[in-house]
């Protein structure tokens, strides 16, 4: 018999898991995954702009530490990512939510996958690149 | 193919799935609309404090910028409740959750129009 606390793990564990799962189901799971990173993002990008209210020295000093961390560069190409799969996939189930392209709603995901992950590598080239 | 977010699950009034659906809606065509501006006007990048100031000084930004933070936290207050309606919770819990989304969503919105106000008027 498992604990209240051990099955809520494993019911996130679950929730996270991609095995056995089917096309729908994964869809599902990036949905979820990408929506909890951008929220996570959209709040510390709501408690850093505080700092614009400290003044210049204080917000370019904060910008000059985060344009010397290569993390900031990585974090914002996944902050990309997760808005381009997030929004992109979002769109089909917006229009599959009045009833638009149910029938081609896998074909409508892969092609719209297919433009995020088009998205993801322009963008990298654009941040990284030469 | 089944896709659980296409349709409102239990505890989730239809009103609500379908203000979620339309405020993602409005979120995409305002970030796509807040790129193109960025890309435009601040080709660069919204860096350094002169150039935050010089961007907030067209009318139309801190207009877009409020828009786009109200709808997002519209959208992802709803989006968050619906996970946790996946856990099946019990009304009493859910009443809970709802009053920490509608009390946190609305002060992150004050806080934010606040934030855009004081930035805009520092220009």
């Amino acid at each position: 018999m498992l604990s209240r606390e051990q099955q809520g793990l494993n019911w996130l564990l679950q929730w996270f898991d991609p095995r056995g799962r089917s096309i729908g189901g994964l869809a599902f799971i990036l949905n979820r995954i990408t929506a909890l990173g951008l929220v996570l993002y959209l709040y510390l990008h709501l408690y850093y702009l505080r700092q614009l209210t400290m003044g210049p020295q204080v917000w370019n000093a904060f910008i000059d530490s985060a344009e010397n961390s290569p993390w900031i560069g990585i974090g914002e190409l996944f902050v990309i990512a997760g808005g381009l799969i997030h929004g992109l996939n979002g769109l089909r189930i917006a229009l599959n939510s009045f009833n638009i392209a149910v029938p081609y709603q896998k074909q409508l995901f892969y092609g719209l996958f297919t433009l995020a992950l088009i998205g993801i590598a322009f963008f990298a080239v654009h941040m990284f690149g030469a | 193919m089944q896709d659980a977010t296409a349709v409102p699950k239990a505890g989730e009034n239809v009103w609500l799935w379908l203000t979620k659906i339309i405020s993602g809606l409005i979120v995409f065509v305002v970030l796509t609309i807040h790129l193109i501006v960025n890309h435009y006007v601040a080709p660069e990048g919204l860096f350094y404090y002169d150039d935050v100031i010089n961007y907030f000084k067209n009318p139309l930004i801190p207009i877009m910028e409020g828009t786009f933070l109200v709808f997002v936290v519209i959208h992802s207050s709803l989006g968050l409740r619906s996970i946790i309606l996946d856990r099946n919770p019990t009304q009493k819990v859910m009443r809970v959750v709802d009053t920490v989304f509608v009390v946190g969503g609305l002060a992150v919105i004050v806080y934010g129009i606040w934030l855009l106000v004081y930035v805009a008027g520092l220009g």
